[in-house]
């Protein structure tokens, strides 16, 4: 069999999937954690009377925690695979896949267990972040 | 070239499945059953080897042998290097022999016992283990990591089976093998193994049917390792295609491992295979000439990144229930 026959009988028995739920799921889950990202802000302004800008460092901050504990104990798989990519995309998504693939090699030791191995993932984030930051600083220099 | 052999027989087994998650339908038949990923060892790929370990131990026992009376150990699981297989081949006296063909291990290691076998009488322990979370590390993403699951994803059964084979005469003969050749289509989604596999397994039984001059209702069932649900599908029209007949009595292992039906294509691993055949297919009664079909996806992770298509393999055992 040739194949492109093959490539066309696979794809007649397995049907592409909808992408359509999971996107209304990921758009209400990631709003709602936009929302209580929000209302956690207003609350530290509050509170603490922080600036703006420093009450949104610590909402990170606690998404960050709160995700990477319930990695830890061994629950926010099984939340992502609820709330799909509304939980995956904002940084609750990036210390999942810190602490998953820590958690990994935790036996492994230190250096050649965690410290290589920790962003695994996570690595061309950071990586492909800071170049584009730096491209795109340059070009923004430039242009204003 | 298929292989006939005369007086091969698969003298007994020792089963462990080692996790209820999703509701394994062997749950109740198989000789042990712990529920642990870790068996209080310290990590997953050590306790693997522990599981290999629990079934050797327990065939030799349940046999009253000694490890003096195995010439040949022959083993294989899905870490790197086989790791789990040496491990437990460590703590035994026993001349060893690790092979890999993925999840067609275990009829692999049926063949080359049964040639041994052939050749001179002798007790071969033929063991294969698989651990979900192993092979999640290995070749998908990291355990805890919240990775959105594709409908052909599948779910690895953990556990481990060893089989003694012997030219002792039990119920269940050892007829003929056929080796699969490594076939390799443009498939390249790693999620999918089943439409890695399936055309590796249509080749070698159409093969095998030819060699033997018998028709597909010459077996009472023919029992496919873990292809799933929508391999299953493709391996039929595949050898419907290259054969021009009807494949009806197949029963895939993966497909009907888990009660849970949201189990996407079903389950995976080199263990799938042997727990359904012995504590499921066998504990029936009710099919006298079986045909097992054995199929592994061969790629590994560095293939995947490298954009190679996935080479899949599957050999054929053909076993007789006396």
């Amino acid at each position: 069999m040739k194949n492109e026959d093959y490539d066309k009988l696979v794809k007649d028995v397995i049907k592409e999937e909808s992408h359509i739920k999971n996107f209304f799921i990921a758009f209400f889950s990631g709003g709602f954690l936009g929302l209580f990202g929000e209302v956690l802000s207003e609350w530290f302004i509050k509170m603490f009377s922080v600036s703006v800008n420093d009450s949104y460092l610590y909402v990170s901050i606690v998404m960050v925690v709160v995700a990477s504990v319930l990695t830890g104990l061994g629950f926010f798989d099984k939340i992502l695979s609820l709330f799909k990519c509304g939980f995956i995309v904002p940084s609750t998504g990036f210390a999942n896949s810190l602490t998953s693939a820590a958690l990994d090699v935790r036996e492994e030791g230190f250096i050649k267990g965690i410290g290589a191995n920790i962003f695994k993932l996570a690595g061309s984030i950071i990586l492909y972040g800071i170049v584009f930051g730096i491209i795109f600083g340059f070009i923004r220099g430039i242009i204003l | 070239m298929t292989y006939f052999f005369k007086n091969v027989y698969i003298n007994d087994k020792f089963s462990l499945l080692a996790s209820s998650e999703k509701e394994p339908i062997v749950k109740k038949y198989t000789d042990k059953f712990v529920d642990s990923y870790y068996l209080e060892e310290k990590s997953i790929e050590l306790a693997e080897g522990e599981y290999q370990n629990i079934t050797i131990t327990g065939l030799l026992n349940k046999n009253k042998l000694t490890q003096k009376d195995i010439s040949l150990l022959v083993n294989s699981d899905l870490q790197n290097q086989i790791l789990a297989s040496s491990l437990s081949a460590s703590k035994y006296s026993v001349p060893m022999l690790g092979i890999y063909s993925a999840c067609a291990s275990f009829v692999e290691g049926l063949i080359i016992a049964s040639n041994f076998i052939s050749n001179k009488s002798q007790n071969i322990v033929v063991t294969v283990s698989g651990h979900n979370l192993v092979s999640e590390k290995q070749f998908r993403f990291p355990i805890e990591y919240g990775a959105v699951r594709k409908m052909v994803n599948s779910f690895t059964a953990t556990g481990s089976v060893s089989t003694l084979v012997s030219n002792k005469k039990s119920n269940i003969k050892i007829e003929s093998a056929t080796i699969g050749n490594v076939i390799t289509t443009d498939h390249k989604d790693a999620n999918d193994m089943g439409s890695c596999m399936a055309p590796a397994a249509a080749e070698v039984i159409n093969r095998h049917l030819i060699e033997t001059n018998r028709e597909s209702n010459y077996y009472d069932v023919i029992l496919t390792g873990d292809l799933g649900v929508y391999g299953t599908e493709i391996m039929k029209k595949y050898y419907e295609n290259i054969s021009n007949k009807k494949l009806k009595n197949v029963v895939d292992a993966g497909s009907i491992f888990y009660k849970e039906d949201t189990i996407y294509a079903g389950a995976s691993g080199p263990a799938c295979l042997p727990l359904i055949l012995f504590d499921y297919i066998l504990k029936q009664n009710k099919y006298k000439k079986i045909l097992v079909c054995a199929t592994g996806a061969l790629h590994s992770s560095v293939s995947c990144n490298l954009g190679e298509a996935m080479p899949g393999v599957a050999h054929v055992i053909s076993l007789e229930v006396l």
